[in-house]
This record gives structure tokens, C-alpha cells and sequence, in this order.
């Protein structure tokens, strides 16, 4: 198994993201902390405190495939952060491990004579001066400041950046901080990429060199630059000598990946979204860089909710429904094919609910059947559902039940304590005419000491997870099909359940999980109870995605800490679209008279001292910059559920229906050169997620692959405890 | 040829459902206890939440499915000594997860004590036993400066 030594000064706000990331890898690790930032720290190892310049501590690390510096500076003005490894930087023989420098602090403001003297006189980046940032460095993603600071970036907030990285010839939207500097720690703090000292890495890059890591055998290698632009809109660019990730002989100097803060993952919820590390791609990155094969590479998938859905036909937009499922279409044929290309297995949880109870034209039945809507709209949304059930067949798109009119209000499982005339479907064994129990009635939780007598003869044994109950006494469904259903409880499970899969087939689907995967994505993340887990195993399901709160907003439960529920998989929820609900959908990327959250930049946050919204209509580079920014935001909250929280990343295609182009829907992101139908920039939020993420997926072979959802389920039960 | 094994000692058995092969018990955890939570809990911010940091849902746990707990051990690193209060809020809930009722039963409640950098424990109940299905475990500064507050519960069977 392949072993890095980890080196942190500040246990406390060592960030448990690290190990966790690497044990989801299957690599091993050895956490050693040094007794300061300063030179003179003693590193503490298993072996004994070394002196971080000592030969026994540069035979210690011999002993592991790379070393990883997990602490970081706020600001350029720090003296102290990481100077007792400056020693290191000379350990350059072939026998030495490859270092990873995360966003390393390497100012001038460190004042140790020690570390400014043995620090090397060819090191090819030059360093940074917080009297002299604009001689010294870059300022990165238009140079404006983040409110807080970019280094605590979480799940929103992002700064943007396409690289390019030379050797593989890609580029990749990444967050991208090589350092960051403000004049406080976490206010006004500005993102910076590093300047280059072009001598020294000509000498370097033309000095023979004999380690493992140097792919092209010399001494200095650019890996990573900004990208140069692609459309003359954008003017964001930066001179040759501007660089974001260097080798430096068997020391990689790398951006900002994880931040350091006290906490861990094994919990999440929309409330802990401010500890997401969505920089993790260049951990990722750098452990490949440095050889460290993983035992596992982790499944990349994603998911969509609403396959089938229409929005508001109203302004800005006007979409018909013909126009809207017709851009669907194209979407899906779209994901299609790309699942086909690579691979993987694009989830979609089915709006179910709208064969019996609702007539809302933005259900998945509705759209194919309802009167209410257009004959030349149901015809494309029925091409829709057979190119799905095709998909399905072949297991390119698989679909599930995602049923939003189980519960009250917006829907889910157990929302609210009575669905008020709830309709279930015919047939089967829990629907009309048979007259079913729908509450549990009387019942004994532990049989062993219920009296003889108590229990009729018709008392029914029910299973959920350790209990078993005797039940008697229930009230019963009658024939019809309409009633008011107490939805707690394990016979309501079973009939919600059922008259979903009795949609699904009736659809022209063959189950209604998905099929060999066994899972779904529940409506509002809401996967009900144990009694609903229970129904759900009982109908051949593996596991569904599921909030920590799995009952919100009725928000009275929360799903266990490792999100296995006797063998159940409870997949964590990380959902990415343009909108806020609130919003109705997405007006795009950004939308000057959009309403609140009603747009990417509006909803995550992007808007880092108004350069996108002042600059919307007088300067196109500003619809470059949100682009960046969405797609760094995105793929880096889709590679934080990849690799830390193993969950279900996922968007809905009718939220970001309307923004784009009808004549080319499925056209990449071009600025203001592709417009959408009210004449902004055009942008197709699924196409986008893929192909960005295809890129990073190809540049990390060695870490990630295209994979299913099985897959991760897989992991999950290979790497946590049960 | 049924298989059969020495049970009890002295007695032949076959091997069925009702006298399965003894087995010894590998990686048995030698305590048993359980770590049920670590978390970091910004109290930057005033006003009362859970250590998960909810402020708006007051009937959202901090635990589940706790029911198997004698008790619960709070360990917990407060870097501010800031005047903190803390309420332990818990409940008991049916077969579905759901509470028996609304509202929650007040366990403990208090001043958290420690002061900046000092680590401490407090037994969730202090005295007796628990077993309570859900527990609320709420925290408010009510003065001084912000600080954060790093978690870890375990349960104890």
C-alpha cells in the first residue's frame, strides 16, 4: 500500500479532510507535527522528534512515497509557517521522496535568517513580497477581493480559473490560489498566481536531472499555466511567465488545496456547506504528480432530478412547451452519448406522482399525457421518455422514482404526519381494490412479552431494521383508491412505494430503481424513516440519496452519521444548480434584473466585489469571468462529494432550461459570441459540468474514472465502517 | 451427512438455525462505545444553535438513533472562554424515527464551562441513564468574543 507522510504544526486545525481523502484512496499515511513553524521545529515521528535539518529525518522520509506540507499562511506578512522545511528543498537525490508544497509560504516577510539563507538560490519562482505584490506576483481571476478569503473557500464563494497543464495538454477549470494575500487575514483577501524568474528556469530546464518524478528528466518543469484565452471577449490574460503549478526537482510547488480548519466530513448536511474543500483537485493532482498510486481510484457520477420537466412560460424567456421539451431532448440525447463515451451511468430520478395525483404539467406524466398541455409538446416528451427507457435498458440512463406528491407540500417521503387525500394506483398488492392496512393500529414492539390473548389471530408481524412488531387492530384502506394516508409508518411506505414503480412500469420502464444499481435520488432529499428504508429494501432498493435531515423540512430526523442503515445506503446529497428554488429557475450564469439567487452568480456567490454585476453590459469579459466561476464552483463541489463524502452529486435540467440557445442547445459556452433567446450568453449547465469534469477525469487517470453509482455504494461499504 | 459440533460441552448437535456453529468474535471493539459525533461549531455568530450549527429548526436533532446509549460523553476544545451556555435537549421516537411528540425534554442546561484553550467533558445525563433516541445539543455565546468550539461525542452502551 502506498504511504505519505503528512507534516502539520497545528494539530488543532489540522483539517481531517486530508486523511480522509487518503484513506478513501487506500493510501496510507503517517501524521507527524512539528513543534513550530519556525526552522528550529523538531519534527515529532513515530521514530522521535527530529530536527527538521537532520539526516535522520531526511532518512525517516525515505521511507514514504511523498511528503505532504498540510499547513498554510493566511497572509504574506506571516513570518513563520512552513520554515523548518526549507532544508528540504535541497534533498533533491534520487532516493529522496517527491515533496508536495500546497500554497506554500515562501515571502519575504520571513524574517529567519536560516530559512532566507539555505533557501536555494535557483529556485525558479520568485518570491512573494507583501510590500511589492504587483512586482512579485500575479493577481488572479480579475484581482478582486473575496470578502472573506479565498483560502476558506467552501461550497460557495469560488474563485475561478481555467489551467493549462503542459505536459498532458489540458485544459481544466480548477480553483486555482496559488497564494493569497489582503490587508487582513480573512477580510478583502486577494487571489495571486505566482511570477516565474524566466533565467532560472531556463538553467533548470536545461539541467539533467535523475528522480522518479522528473518525467522529462530535468531539473525545473512548468506543469501548469493560465490558460490562454480562447475568444478575443476575454481579456483576462497573463504574461508568459506566470505560473500556477511548478517542479522544482523532486519538489512540486502547488496551489491552495485544502485549508486548515478543525473539522471532519463524516456528518454533512447543508449546514456544514462552509467546510467544504472544493480545492481538493490539486491534492488529487499532486499525488499523481509524485507516483503515489492509489489502491483505489474513486467513481465519478452524476445525477439529474426531473428527466421530464417544464418551467414557466413566461418572460424573459417564453419558452413553449414544445420549445422547452425540445431542448430536453437534446440534452439527453446529449448525456447519452456521453455516458455511451465514457463509461458511466447518468442517474435520473423520475417526477412520479403526476399519473394519480396531480395534474401539474411539470410532471414527468403529465408532460407526456396531460390535457393541459400542448399535442405537439407531448409527442417530444414522449421521444424523451423512450430515448430514457432505451437509456435505462442499456444502462446508460438509469431511472428511479423521485416522487414529489408523497408527502405534503413539495413532496418527498414522510413530509408532514397526514397526506390529505392521497391517491394510490390499482392493482399490484397494495393498490385499489385491495384493502390494505395504511397505519400500524395497535402493536406490541417486543412480542416476547406480549400476553397471550392480546393479539387476534390477524395480528400481522412486521419487520423494521432490529424490531419486529405484532400489529392488530389497523385502520384499513377500504377498496377505493383515495384517502387520507398517516404517512409514519411502514404501510404507507409500502403503498407510496408501490404506486411509484406501478408509474415507472406503466411509463415503459422495468423497475423503478434504477435498474441493476438498486438506488434512487428522492424528491427533496427526503428519504422518509427506517419504516420508508425498510419498504424501500423490501422493493429490491440498494440505497437512495438522502439530506442528513432525511424528513426536511418536516425536520424532526436525521440519518446516521456513516449514512448505512442496516446495510442501506443513505447517499449524502451535494446538489449544483444555477437557482435557488426560490427562484423558479435559473435566468443563466448571470442576469442583471434576475430576482434574488436567481441566477449561478446571484446563488453561489461569485460576485467578488461586484466585477461581474458592474460589468455585466459594458464588458464581455465579465460573462468569462462567471463562466470560470461557476465551473470552478461545480466541479469542485462534484469532486468534494467524489472523493470526501463518496455521495451523489446532482442538477435539475428544467432549472436551467431556459438559458440557452434553441437553435444549438447542446453549444459549449462561447461568451457573447452564442446567445441564448434574450440575447445573453448562452450556457448549457449539463453539457458544461461533463465536459469540464471529463477533463479533470482524464488528467487524474491515476485517482478518478467514470463510474456508476454502484460503484460508489461499492467504495462506500470497501472504505467505511459499517 | 448433517454436521454436528460439541455443544455445551457434552452434548452432539447438528448444525441449523436453532444451534448454529459457535463462532469467536474477531475485532470485537474492547469498549463498548461508540464516537457519535466530531464537529466544529462556529460561535463567531451570537444566538442559540446546535453544535451542527442549526439555528432555524428547532425540532432537528443533533443525534439519532441514539437508543442504545447509557450515556453520551461530550469531550469538547473550546478555543475562547467567552460566556457560553449550552441546553442538552433529548426525546424518544417510534419505529419510523418519528418523535412521540413535539418538543423536547430539557436533560441539562448550564454554563458551558472551561475556559479559552481548555479541554473538558461533560456526561450527558450527568446522573443515571439515558437512552433517549434523540438529543438537541444546543450552545449560545452570550458575550465576549467569538470563538470556535471542536466536538467529540461518544456513546456509551
Amino acid at each position: 500500500m502506498p504511504k505519505v507522510c503528512l507534516i502539520t504544526s497545528n494539530l488543532t486545525r489540522f483539517n481531517k479532510v486530508w486523511t480522509q481523502v487518503l484513506r478513501h484512496l487506500g493510501i496510507d499515511y503517517t501524521l507527524c507535527v512539528a513543534t513550530s513553524g519556525g526552522v528550529g521545529a523538531t519534527i515529532q515521528t513515530p521514530q522521535g522528534g527530529l530536527a527538521a535539518n537532520s539526516t535522520d529525518l531526511r532518512n525517516y522520509f525515505r521511507l514514504f512515497d511523498a511528503v505532504i506540507l498540510c499547513d498554510h499562511a493566511l497572509t504574506l506578512s506571516e513570518t513563520a509557517v512552513i520554515n523548518y522545511s526549507v532544508y528540504w528543498l535541497s534533498w533533491n537525490a534520487p532516493e529522496d521522496p517527491p515533496f508536495l508544497f500546497f500554497n506554500p509560504h515562501f515571502s519575504t516577510a520571513i524574517t529567519e535568517s536560516a530559512y532566507n539563507s539555505n533557501f536555494p538560490s535557483d529556485f525558479p519562482i520568485v518570491r512573494p513580497n507583501p510590500s511589492d505584490l504587483a512586482g512579485t506576483l500575479y493577481a488572479a481571476d480579475g484581482g478582486s477581493p473575496s470578502a472573506f478569503t479565498p483560502l476558506f473557500t467552501g461550497a460557495a464563494a469560488a474563485r475561478g480559473a481555467c489551467v493549462l497543464f503542459l505536459a498532458e495538454n489540458i485544459r481544466a477549470h480548477v480553483m486555482t490560489v496559488c497564494n493569497a494575500h489582503g490587508a487582513s487575514r480573512t477580510a478583502n483577501v486577494v487571489p495571486y498566481y505566482w511570477r516565474l524568474n524566466p533565467t532560472q528556469h531556463s538553467t533548470l530546464a536545461n539541467t539533467n536531472y535523475t528522480h522518479r518524478v522528473a518525467r522529462n528528466g530535468r531539473a525545473g518543469e512548468i506543469l501548469a499555466v493560465p490558460a490562454p484565452p480562447t475568444n478575443p471577449e476575454d481579456t483576462e490574460t497573463y504574461p508568459s511567465d506566470c505560473v500556477v503549478a511548478y517542479r522544482y526537482r523532486n519538489i512540486f510547488w502547488l496551489p491552495h488545496t485544502i485549508r486548515s480548519f478543525f473539522d471532519t466530513m463524516n456528518l454533512h448536511s447543508w449546514y456544514t456547506l462552509g467546510n467544504w474543500t472544493p480545492m481538493l483537485f490539486w491534492l488529487l493532482y499532486g499525488l499523481q504528480l509524485a507516483g503515489v498510486r492509489p489502491r483505489y481510484r474513486l467513481p465519478v457520477q452524476m445525477e439529474t432530478d426531473h428527466p421530464i420537466e417544464s418551467g414557466a412560460n413566461t418572460p424573459p424567456f417564453n419558452f413553449s412547451y414544445r420549445q422547452q421539451m425540445e431542448a430536453l431532448l437534446a440534452k439527453h440525447d446529449y448525456m447519452r452519448e456521453f455516458a455511451r463515451r465514457t463509461g458511466t451511468a447518468i442517474i435520473h430520478g423520475v417526477r412520479v406522482g403526476g399519473r394519480h395525483r396531480t395534474t401539474s404539467a411539470s410532471f414527468h406524466w403529465q408532460m407526456m399525457y396531460g390535457t393541459g398541455v400542448p399535442a405537439d409538446a407531448r409527442a417530444v416528451a414522449q421521444q424523451i421518455n423512450q430515448l430514457l427507457v432505451a437509456g435505462h435498458r442499456e444502462g446508460t440512463t438509469p431511472c428511479g422514482v423521485h416522487d414529489h406528491t408523497a408527502g405534503n407540500f413539495q413532496g418527498g417521503y414522510w413530509l408532514g404526519d397526514v397526506r390529505a387525500g392521497f391517491r394510490r394506483h390499482s392493482g399490484m398488492r397494495y393498490g385499489a381494490p385491495a384493502n390494505v392496512p395504511i397505519s400500524r393500529g395497535r402493536c406490541c414492539v417486543a412480542p416476547h412479552v406480549l400476553p397471550a390473548g392480546v393479539a387476534p389471530p390477524n395480528a400481522l408481524t412486521v419487520q423494521v431494521g432490529d424490531a419486529e412488531m405484532v400489529e392488530w387492530d389497523h385502520t384499513m384502506s377500504g377498496t377505493g383508491d383515495t384517502f387520507d394516508l398517516p404517512l409514519g409508518n411502514i404501510h404507507a411506505a409500502r403503498i407510496v412505494i408501490e404506486s411509484e414503480i406501478e408509474e415507472m412500469l406503466a411509463l415503459g420502464f422495468p423497475d423503478g430503481h434504477c435498474a441493476g444499481h438498486k438506488y434512487t435520488n428522492t424528491a427533496a432529499n427526503a428519504s422518509g424513516g427506517e419504516c420508508y428504508w425498510q419498504a424501500l429494501k423490501e422493493f429490491g432498493f440498494r440505497g437512495v440519496r438522502s439530506a442528513s435531515a432525511c424528513n426536511e423540512p418536516h425536520r424532526t430526523k436525521r440519518v446516521v452519521s456513516n449514512r448505512l442503515w442496516h446495510g442501506f445506503h443513505l447517499i449524502t446529497d451535494a446538489g449544483f444548480d444555477l437557482a435557488h428554488p426560490s427562484a423558479g429557475y435559473s435566468r443563466g450564469l448571470y442576469y442583471p434584473d434576475s430576482p434574488s439567487e436567481g441566477d449561478g452568480v446571484r446563488h453561489w456567490q461569485l460576485d467578488h466585489g461586484n466585477d461581474i454585476s458592474a460589468n455585466w453590459t459594458t464588458s464581455a469579459v465579465a460573462a468569462w469571468r462567471a463562466y470560470r466561476r461557476v465551473v470552478c464552483q461545480g466541479i469542485g463541489n462534484w469532486l468534494f462529494t467524489t472523493a470526501v463524502v463518496l455521495g451523489g452529486f446532482y442538477i435539475h435540467l428544467g432549472t436551467q432550461l431556459m438559458i440557452i440557445s434553441l437553435s444549438d442547445p447542446n453549444a459549449r459556452f462561447n461568451g457573447w459570441s452564442v446567445q441564448n433567446v434574450i440575447g445573453h450568453p448562452h450556457y448549457n449547465h449539463a453539457v458544461e459540468l461533463l465536459e469540464n469534469m471529463d477533463a479533470v477525469v482524464r488528467l487524474l487517470s491515476d485517482v478518478l474514472y467514470w463510474g456508476t453509482i454502484t460503484d460508489v455504494m461499492d467504495h462506500r461499504e470497501r472504505v467505511l465502517e459499517g | 451427512m448433517p454436521v454436528r459440533f460439541l455443544k455445551n460441552a457434552s452434548e452432539l448437535a447438528d448444525v441449523s438455525w436453532e444451534s448454529p456453529l459457535p463462532v469467536a468474535v474477531t475485532n470485537a471493539k474492547p469498549v463498548p462505545a461508540d464516537t457519535l459525533l466530531i464537529a466544529t461549531t462556529n460561535l463567531f455568530p451570537t444566538g442559540e444553535r446546535d453544535l451542527l450549527g442549526s439555528t432555524g429548526a428547532p425540532e432537528l436533532p443533533t443525534l439519532d438513533a441514539c437508543g442504545q446509549y447509557r450515556k453520551l460523553i461530550w469531550f469538547y476544545f473550546r478555543e475562547g472562554a467567552a460566556d457560553t451556555t449550552y441546553t442538552i435537549l433529548a426525546r424518544v421516537t417510534d419505529h419510523n424515527g418519528a418523535p412521540l411528540g413535539a418538543g423536547w425534554l430539557t436533560i441539562a442546561s448550564g454554563t458551558l464551562p472551561g475556559g479559552a484553550n481548555s479541554w473538558n467533558r461533560l456526561e450527558i445525563p450527568d446522573t443515571g441513564d439515558a437512552y433517549y433516541d434523540q438529543y438537541r445539543i444546543l450552545v449560545n455565546r452570550t458575550g465576549g468574543s467569538g470563538y470556535y468550539l471542536i466536538s467529540k461525542i461518544v456513546g456509551v452502551r
